[in-house]
């Protein structure tokens, strides 16, 4: 089972290349983090349906000098019927932001933090403009890659649009990019265990 | 008498626009006008006679059940649950009543009724599950949780997020928010003569002009001037569907 690992890893890692293909440009890449994750380590739950499901916090750091907008997608490269499956989508963030908070609003109808003010959603998978984190099947790995792309202009872009329309609407203005990819697996309330980082089950969400 | 608390930023609202630009009445015209009147739960197409009574009641406006009356098929701590969780769906705001001052809860304790052990087993086991969800991943039961987190947990069951959390959905947990969702919709905007859409409250949210056999270039104007009267009656009190009403 753990054999599979490193074909689902080059299948994420390919999936990394092909959005970076998207500006005929060479994007730069910066360092993106988090408070709260790692690439390779465990999600916290309460970014998850296993908890309250909140958005997790990013940061963002050496992004170009002439970033003036920036946008965040998350995916999982393992889902979805093509993949990836898409979590969250938003943008519209000020090119000054240096990322963003946890648990950002659902509500289309509540002010986005002041930080990040002028930032929307975009839809997710299930057609919903908000932040829906991973519930893989149980016993499965899933991993979950944000990409952060630092555009060169201030591209003022309704809200609800798709990730193929988002990657449409930037391509071209990709000055930078940078990425992060935490895994999650499923800690159900019936299992009184910590979930281990082996790789077995199907892939969903 | 069980007074529910009113809620407001509708659930249906945001699940169901990309835009968010539309407003809940937009929305709530759009899916229920078409449907209101011949919106016939296949549930009690086939009813009893024994349930007629209660049919009729509703029928003439006065809905046998009063507001927050015990269900006969829930307990009262799944009736809590259920009341809280259909207030979300439809709640009642500046706009209009909710589904439960339409009564929806009367309604799906009817069609509970009809259906039998296995729809209120489905029931029971939903919110159960549900309740148990709310308090695993946010630390209180589902009827204690506020607007936003009662809400935030619904999303999480209508996708399917909720399934696989260990709590008790038998199947997928979007199966159950279907499940609910489309009795309360039921209860909501459909004919009184099935119970729930208490006094037209229902068919007033979503300007639905009534059940009406011809309607006239003036009744047309009217419509469109938003002038036109509704007919506040059930189909089946029109003679030629009452010879085919359910039994």
């Amino acid at each position: 089972m753990r054999a599979r690992r490193p074909i689902y890893l080059c299948a994420a890692l390919l999936a990394v290349g092909s959005v970076m293909e998207l500006s005929a440009q060479t994007p730069s890449t910066f360092i993106v983090e988090s408070p709260t994750m790692q690439t390779g380590e465990m999600m916290p739950r309460k970014y998850s349906p296993d908890g309250p499901n909140l958005s997790p916090p990013l940061t963002w750091r050496g992004l170009p000098a002439e970033t003036r907008q920036i946008a965040v997608i998350c995916q999982d490269h393992g889902a979805g019927n093509p993949p990836p499956w898409v979590h969250w989508i938003i943008y519209n963030i000020p090119g000054n932001a240096t990322g963003l908070p946890e648990g950002i609003p659902f509500e289309s109808t509540d002010p986005m933090p002041r930080e990040i003010t002028g930032a929307t959603h975009g839809n997710n998978g299930w057609g919903l403009s908000m932040y829906r984190g991973p519930a893989p099947p149980r016993n499965s790995v899933h991993h979950y890659h944000f990409a952060v792309f630092a555009l060169n202009t201030e591209l003022d872009l309704p809200p609800g649009l798709t990730r193929n329309e988002l990657l449409e609407a930037i391509d071209g203005h990709v000055i930078g990019e940078g990425h992060m990819m935490p895994i999650y697996e499923r800690q159900p309330a019936d299992q009184d265990t910590i979930p281990s980082n082996s790789i077995h089950g199907s892939w969903n969400d | 008498m069980t007074k529910y608390p009113r809620k407001k930023s509708p659930l249906a609202d945001r699940t169901e626009q990309t835009a968010s630009k539309i407003t809940r009445r937009d929305l709530l015209k759009a899916a229920g006008a078409a449907g209101a009147a011949a919106l016939i739960p296949t549930s009690l197409k086939g009813a009893s006679s024994a349930a007629t009574p209660i049919l009729d009641g509703a029928v003439q406006g006065s809905a046998a059940m009063p507001p927050g009356a015990p269900l006969i098929n829930l307990t009262a701590r799944e009736t809590e649950i259920l009341a809280a969780m259909v207030d979300r769906l439809i709640p009642s705001d500046e706009l209009g009543i909710g589904a439960l001052e339409a009564d929806a809860l009367g309604y799906i304790d009817r069609t509970l009724s009809e259906n039998g052990p296995d729809s209120v087993e489905s029931y029971r086991t939903g919110l159960a599950a549900l309740d148990r969800y709310s308090e695993y991943t946010r630390g209180a039961r589902f009827i204690e949780l506020s607007e936003r987190d009662q809400d935030s947990a619904l999303i999480d069951v209508q996708t399917g997020g909720a399934s696989g959390a260990g709590v008790g959905f038998v199947g997928g947990s979007g199966s159950f928010f279907n499940m609910v969702k489309s009795h309360t919709w039921q209860g909501t905007f459909g004919d009184p003569h099935y119970g729930g859409n208490r006094e037209f409250a229902g068919w007033d949210l979503i300007d639905y002009p009534g059940v009406r056999m011809r309607v006239t270039e003036e009744d047309q104007e009217q419509l469109e001037a938003e002038e036109l009267e509704p007919e506040r009656r059930s189909a089946y009190e029109l003679a030629m569907f009452r010879a085919g009403r359910p039994r």
